[in-house]
């Protein structure tokens, strides 16, 4: 009895020391520290790919951010309840959508991000992919909230919440290649989507 | 019943420890203090924009050097060699040596050329956070005395002489500028400091419904709306936050940590 007493003290210290080595070395660190997908695959210094937050989109799919390799990235961080900015950059990237031919479609990807992660929820963006017909080219996803903040500051995203629960926030399309790098960024609504063209193109 | 005297002794110890710390005005337990909340008014709005602020603990100096060497020696993927392009501009920890480590003469000196990346991976790592910008300026705008420094006399002129003083070569040791009501020092007059939420500062257009505060404020126009016009070193901090990209690394722009403190 007694060395079963004295067995489970033991148990209990060895656990005790061990997570509290753990949190000394930092290794209890909430976020991974990138090394894991880095290993993987051949990640580039400058890839958004490097970021291994969770996300889940509106088909109730748990996805990484790296799962959007292989396709060029046109994209946009948006909140559904958005009453006027969002659903006008949905619409220049529905414009930039049409404009490309069949084949350029099936090689780009495009990529709407919440910035609202508590009230869009995947129903909640089915119901926008539904309101604004998004076809499967188009991906919407959220994750929490740090990691909405990480990946804001990745874009270069200014995000200002308000009191209403709405947010101020700059518009910027996002163009990223198959690696997950930032080629182009356009700032603001209703630009001429030449540009943007021009820019996607040149990365198929 | 010698038992009982032993607690009573140590209850009485403690109430004097605790009403001289009171004396003091200091909150200060360790290193890190604590703040007991309350409403932040932001410098360029009315009355009826205050923030609630919950009480929370911040660190009572900035990190320094030698504290994020330590942080760089168990997590060598932030290091200056190793660091990601994603992460940090090209300017990285350029005040240290070529390879690792810095002359011993900023050991104490607060951390610079740091992005809010590698800021926030490091309170993470020590179980914190950054604080946010409002959690910030509320412990920046007390004086030595009081919550409210504005009330203090030569406080705003002290602060505002710290905030033009042009930047030396190197930072001096922290805990040398001033000390707080708080028991918290340097928020004035040594670095700039990385706040969490720093990118919800607009400084350009694109912001949608109450954008007259920030158009207005940087139009010049705003002065007439904002509470204080001593607030002048609040607009420069916002006016840099406004300016600054996430893997920015700068000569004066440093960090400290914050921590949630449970509700009373």
């Amino acid at each position: 009895m007694k060395t079963r007493t004295f067995l489970a003290i033991l148990i209990i210290l060895a656990l005790f020391t061990s997570c509290k080595n753990k949190t000394e070395t930092g290794s209890c660190c909430k976020t991974g520290d990138h090394a894991a997908i880095e290993k993987s695959t051949e990640i580039s210094d400058q890839s958004v790919f490097l970021l291994d937050s969770e996300w889940e989109n509106y088909r109730d799919e748990k996805k990484i951010l790296s799962d959007y390799q292989g396709k060029v990235i046109v994209g946009a961080m948006i909140f559904t309840h958005c009453p006027s900015a969002c659903p006008r950059l949905v619409a220049d990237l529905k414009i930039i959508e049409s404009l490309l031919t069949e084949d350029e479609r099936s090689k780009v990807r495009f990529l709407l991000i919440s910035m609202d992660p508590e009230r869009d929820t995947p129903e909640q963006m089915r119901k926008f992919a539904t309101d604004h017909r998004l076809n499967e080219s188009w991906e919407m996803i959220r994750s929490d909230k740090a990691s909405t903040m990480e990946i804001a500051n990745v874009l270069g995203v200014r995000i200002k919440p308000l009191k209403d629960g709405g947010f101020d926030h700059s518009n910027v399309i996002q163009i990223l290649n198959p690696e997950g790098e930032i080629v182009f960024q356009q700032q603001g609504l209703n630009n001429n989507p030449e540009e943007s063209l021009e820019q996607i193109r040149m990365l198929l | 019943m010698h038992f009982n005297r032993i607690i009573f002794i140590g209850l009485g110890l403690g109430l004097a420890f605790s009403s001289l710390k009171g004396q003091q005005t200091s909150y200060s337990d360790g290193e890190m203090a604590f703040i007991p909340g309350g409403n932040y008014f932001p410098f360029f709005s009315g009355k009826e924009d205050q923030e609630k602020v919950d009480p929370f603990y911040i660190d009572r100096f900035p990190v320094t050097n030698r504290e994020f060497e330590t942080f760089l020696a168990d997590h060598p993927q932030w290091s200056k060699k190793n660091i990601k392009s994603l992460f940090a501009d090209a300017g990285y920890l350029k005040h240290w040596k070529q390879d690792s480590g810095f002359e011993s003469d900023i050991t104490m000196s607060p951390v610079v050329f740091v992005s809010w990346f590698a800021a926030q991976k490091y309170c993470e790592c020590m179980g914190k956070r950054l604080p946010t910008t409002t959690e910030w300026e509320l412990v920046a705008e007390a004086g030595k005395t009081r919550p409210d420094g504005r009330n203090e006399e030569g406080f705003t002129r002290l602060i505002l002489g710290m905030a033009s003083k042009p930047n030396p070569a190197t930072h001096p040791e922290v805990g040398k500028t001033l000390l707080n009501y708080y028991g918290v020092w340097d928020m004035h007059g040594l670095i700039w400091e990385w706040t969490y939420d720093f990118n919800s500062a607009l400084g350009t257009g694109g912001s949608r419904s109450d954008s007259n505060a920030e158009n207005t404020l940087f139009c010049g126009g705003g002065s007439g709306k904002a509470k204080d016009v001593d607030d002048y070193a609040a607009f420069l901090r916002h006016a840099l936050r406004s300016s600054l990209k996430a893997n920015y690394t700068v000569s004066n722009v440093g960090f400290r940590c914050a921590k949630d403190a449970d509700k009373p």
